[in-house]
């Protein structure tokens, strides 16, 4: 397990380390000067200068990169050019409402992904059969700002029975059944191509183990079908889906900035966007090699859980 | 080495009646798709043809609901939906004929040149680590940032996007297909290793690259979509399907048919390229 992590840890701070390099370098490569943006549109010469001397954006591109890494490293990401606030405030802020949406979204889609793996692989019924599939190839195949705009069109322009957008401004815990009604649409959106995925490759994976001798030897023992499928072909599909279940979640943090801005869910999407619009150099550079630190890391951890469940994996590591 | 041997070597043959065969047994699945796309993306072209209105002229009737005159409606400046549509179609089609093969084509040349040299091997990898670690959306926000928002930074974008993706490819399946018997025949025979990988071994690999193909046709309407809808893509007044579907959150109580157009028009573009990655699956890579 260790020996494991240490083996691909190297590989993964490298990807790290030139990902850095590059999101800082392109990103000087941009129109603009971030202390013209930090003094004001009516600052005098001098004003900028001074500025840009606090900023450390007179020195050298070098030293300014390692100033960088070296507050990253010492968990100082600096201030927002813009907003004013320091950044690790404004991304621990943001982090709360995505973390919320993307969990919530991890859970939809294990539990029905899961769910129509399960029929797709055992039902005798074609006709349920052929609605889970096409269901599956629609939620897979339809980009989230298609699904989360029907979602409005049906729910809470139509139907009225869901908020439209935002987040309860009560806070979580004061009504979670309101709570819960803010979040069901942008959650169940941002969960759709995951679980969809989910449920195409668990339903694979159940078929194969379904040929295998010792589901045979179950039936032949005279398990029941509910007890074999629940009992011993499920845990023994699981790893295959675990494998895709986290890169999903990956792609899952990407699309939870089209969600945020379906829905005006607020989260460290609609900040990083904001900041583009904004050209707020600082935080977006931050909030991208977040952004690439969060999917090494997803993979990675990917990898381990991989071994972790799959003893046949654990034995070569 | 001596060319004159690889010039008299019948191999130019060999991959001929594969290919053939492939155009015409693309399947019904495929071709489905492929004559649906077609059509869209056509329409798309066509758009300065097709459309009854200007896309940009605006209107005192805004927001009205499908009529003869205006099949979709107007939106909130009274433009002609419908012409927006086909007009935002005209930027997928940009997108898909353009940056796609482009990124397709650089990516496969770089994972070929991976699958040749064990130098360029090791740059190529740790290269397309590093751009797959930029997940779709995140390339898309660096590019914008750096570009600013526009129909140039998603064509960036999607090509950026692809370079790995076709490069992973092509490098695997070199790799698988090194110590076939054919291609040692043609190195035993003189043939450079140019020759081997572009006359011998790309033919041979193509059946994977086409169906990603098909797969990153679809992805890249997803980001020309996800793009605009942020606000880093294709940015109003210029229509796109994206931006079209944001706007039209906020008038949907008014003219539900805003989001109608697009939610179908991209509905059928994805599907249709779906159809066809199956349909190529099912015939190229399942024999």
């Amino acid at each position: 397990m260790w020996s494991y992590l240490l083996r691909r840890a190297p590989s993964a701070l490298l990807v790290l380390l030139i990902s850095s390099v590059v999101i800082f370098f392109v990103l000087r490569l941009a129109p603009g000067d971030p202390a013209v943006l930090v003094a004001g549109p009516d600052a005098s010469a001098e004003t900028i200068e001074a500025v840009r001397r606090q900023l450390g954006l007179d020195r050298g591109i070098v030293s300014q990169y390692l100033t960088w890494i070296s507050g990253l490293l010492t968990g100082d990401l600096g201030r927002s050019y813009v907003l004013g606030a320091p950044i690790a405030q404004l991304i621990a802020t943001g982090a709360a409402g995505t973390l919320t949406l993307t969990a919530a979204a991890c859970v939809i889609a294990a539990l029905g992904g899961g769910l129509a793996g399960v029929i797709l692989a055992t039902t005798g019924n074609r006709w349920l059969r052929s609605v889970v599939d096409a269901l599956t190839s629609l939620a897979f195949a339809v980009p989230t700002y298609v699904s989360g705009v029907l979602l409005v069109l049906v729910f809470a322009v139509t139907l009225r029975i869901l908020p439209a957008s935002g987040q309860y401004p009560g806070g979580f815990w004061s009504a979670p059944d309101l709570a819960l009604q803010y979040l069901l649409m942008p959650a169940v959106c941002l969960a759709l191509p995951a679980a969809a995925v989910v449920a195409r490759f668990l339903a694979a994976a159940m078929r194969s183990t379904l040929d295998e001798d010792f589901i045979q030897t179950g039936v032949a023992k005279g398990l029941s079908k509910r007890r074999n499928t629940m009992r011993h072909v499920l845990p023994n599909s699981l790893p295959p889906v675990v494998t895709v279940f986290g890169i999903q979640v990956g792609q899952m943090l990407g699309g939870a900035i089209v969600v945020e801005a379906i829905f005006a869910w607020p989260g460290v999407g609609q900040l990083l966007l904001q900041g583009v619009l904004n050209r707020d150099y600082l935080l977006v550079q931050d909030l991208l090699l977040l952004a690439v630190t969060v999917f090494v890391v997803i993979q990675l951890l990917t990898d381990i859980v991989h071994a972790l469940i799959d003893p046949r994996i654990r034995e070569t590591l | 080495m001596s060319t004159a041997l690889v010039r008299t070597s019948p191999d130019a043959g060999l991959a001929r009646p594969a290919r053939a065969a492939r155009l015409r047994g693309l399947g019904a699945q495929a071709l489905t798709g492929l004559a649906l796309a077609g059509i869209l993306l056509l329409a798309g072209v066509l758009a300065p043809l097709l459309a009854p209105h200007d896309p940009l002229g605006q209107s005192a009737q805004s927001l009205t609901g499908p009529s003869a005159d205006h099949l979709l409606g107007t939106d909130e400046f009274g433009r002609d939906l419908f012409s927006r549509v086909l007009y935002g179609l005209r930027q997928d089609a940009v997108v898909a004929l353009l940056a796609v093969p482009v990124g397709a084509v650089v990516g496969t040349l770089l994972g070929l040149l991976g699958g040749v040299n064990r130098w360029a091997d090791a740059i190529m990898q740790r290269t397309f680590d590093v751009l797959l670690a930029f997940t779709a959306l995140i390339m898309g926000v660096t590019v914008a940032s750096i570009m600013g928002p526009g129909l140039p930074a998603v064509v960036l974008t999607v090509a950026l996007v692809n370079i790995p993706i076709f490069g992973r490819i092509a490098r695997n399946a070199v790799l698988g297909q090194r110590s076939r018997d054919y291609v040692v025949a043609a190195r035993v025979l003189g043939a450079s290793p140019t020759r081997v990988t572009f006359r011998h071994i790309l033919p041979n690999v193509l059946d994977g690259l086409i169906v990603q193909l098909a797969l990153s046709l679809s992805m890249a309407v997803f980001i020309e979509g996800a793009m605009s809808f942020a606000g880093i893509g294709i940015t109003p007044p210029e229509p796109s399907l994206g931006s079209l579907l944001r706007t039209s959150i906020a008038f949907l109580d008014q003219n539900p048919a805003y989001a109608v157009g697009p939610i179908i028009v991209v509905t059928l573009l994805v599907v249709s390229f779906q159809l066809v990655a199956d349909g190529l699956t099912k015939k190229l890579l399942r024999r």
